[in-house]
């Protein structure tokens, strides 16, 4: 009778058994590890994530570096210093007396020209003074260019504190000023326009900042 | 399982789980910084092209125009109801533009903006909700809700009496109304401190002043 080696198992049989135990404990421990590795894994894939995503959030939304206006370097720019701002009656001679050619700043009329875009050439003494209070210049040589690259000078500047009229004997096609600052360029397109505006629009340094350009007088072919 | 393969996979695992973990420590590391950078804007110096910038360059034209037209007003009327409301809407703004270009200054920003105005307004909420009434509805570049157009200007500059009355009247309420949804954007889009403060003050004083207005408005038929 086999019966007694049937209920009892072989010694052979004893040793399978313990081997496919352990050998479904090693699958279970595999198994585990395998899913921790994994949790490790997706742990750090949403750390990255969410570290990308606050990085580009942060930068289109705040980090702009600050631009120092003194790093500014706008090529063959004009600087005029120690200039006079007297308020006087009648004509300023700009070219005389401080070398300029259109005026960037100096001795001027008591009224300010109100900014705006003009088709009709200003009073430099009226224009000078809105200098004075932080706004820029923009003059063209209206023989030097089209209507269409007058149209561009003059979406180029900002709505306020900016004043865009042609200029007669102007030695450039476009020559932009601030109280004691100009740059003179040839083309519409020249970005050291958009560089003198960046610097000196609203400039901290002119001698009245955040006077008003507006209220005084409106010069004639007043646009906008 | 192949012991020949494989002699000895469990310190090979280990290497990579410790550099995996280091990874992961790392990089939540630099989460929780910016999470606490993120935290700390309120207080930290806002950038060239953030919210308190945009708000603060915008809402200096939008108030100065303010100031023009009470100006304005103010040479063509003897009523003095209008005029003492015009001297306080010039005297407010003209101090509130003041401040606005010291933040700039104190933050080291040029008072130009390196991109189109209303840019910030639509730039998201800080609870990520984006309401008409918060801004979202407005493109970069277009003009600032409620300013006058030159013609506008012009037209109150041509009146006189009780028609100057009107016209500043039914400019101003509009002026009004979209400087408080300026104001209102800001606060939804930023925790910096002034930037609240000033606009809360400006959606206050300015919401009184336009049922003031339409009062004043209605006065006059």
């Amino acid at each position: 009778m086999p019966s007694a080696s049937e209920n009892k198992p072989t010694v052979k049989q004893q040793r399978e058994a313990r081997r496919a135990e352990k050998v479904a404990q090693l699958k279970k421990k595999q198994a585990a590890e395998k899913r921790k590795q994994r949790i490790g894994i997706g742990i750090a894939a949403g750390a990255a994530v969410v570290a990308v995503g606050l990085v580009v959030t942060f930068v289109v939304t705040n980090a702009t570096p600050p631009v120092d206006r003194d790093t500014i370097d706008i090529a063959d720019a004009q600087t005029f210093d120690g200039i006079t701002a007297n308020h006087v009656q009648g004509v300023v001679d700009y070219e005389a007396e401080y070398e300029m050619n259109p005026p960037a700043g100096g001795n001027h009329n008591q009224v300010w020209l109100n900014c705006g875009v003009y088709e009709e050439p200003q009073q430099n003494e009226n224009a000078v003074h809105s200098l004075e209070h932080g706004a820029i210049w923009v003059t063209y040589d209206p023989e030097a260019l089209s209507d269409d690259e007058i149209e561009t000078l003059r979406d180029a500047v900002p709505s306020t504190y900016a004043i865009v009229s042609p200029y007669e004997g102007l030695p450039s096609a476009v020559a932009v000023s601030g109280w004691g600052a100009q740059v003179q360029v040839d083309s519409v397109d020249d970005e050291r326009i958009e560089q003198f505006i960046q610097k000196y629009w609203k400039s901290p340094d002119v001698p009245e900042p955040g006077a008003a350009c507006t209220g005084a007088i409106d010069g004639p072919g007043k646009l906008s | 399982m192949d012991p020949a393969s494989s002699p000895d996979p469990a310190p090979r695992r280990g290497i990579r789980h410790t550099v995996l973990a280091i990874a992961g420590v790392a990089l939540l590391v630099i989460a929780a910084l910016l999470v606490g950078r993120f935290a700390g804007a309120a207080q930290a110096t806002p950038g060239d092209s953030s919210v308190e910038a945009g708000f603060a360059r915008d809402m200096q034209q939008h108030h100065l125009q303010a100031v023009e037209m009470s100006f304005l007003v103010r040479d063509r009327t003897d009523d003095e109801s209008v005029r003492l409301l015009a001297y306080d809407i010039a005297n407010a703004q003209s101090h509130q533009a003041g401040q606005m270009y010291g933040w700039l200054a104190e933050w080291g920003l040029t008072q130009a903006s390196p991109e189109p105005s209303m840019t910030w307004m639509t730039r998201p909420t800080i609870d990520g909700s984006a309401h008409e009434h918060d801004g979202a509805d407005h493109t970069p570049g277009e003009p600032m809700p409620g300013l006058a157009t030159s013609e506008q200007i012009a037209e109150l500059t041509a009146a006189d009496g009780v028609e100057a009355e009107r016209i500043f009247l039914r400019l101003m309420i509009a002026h009004h109304l979209g400087g408080v949804e300026m104001a209102e954007a800001a606060i939804a889009r930023t925790e910096k401190r002034v930037v609240v403060d000033l606009s809360t003050s400006i959606v206050n004083s300015q919401e009184k002043e336009i049922l003031l207005m339409e009062e004043l408005l209605a006065e006059r038929g």
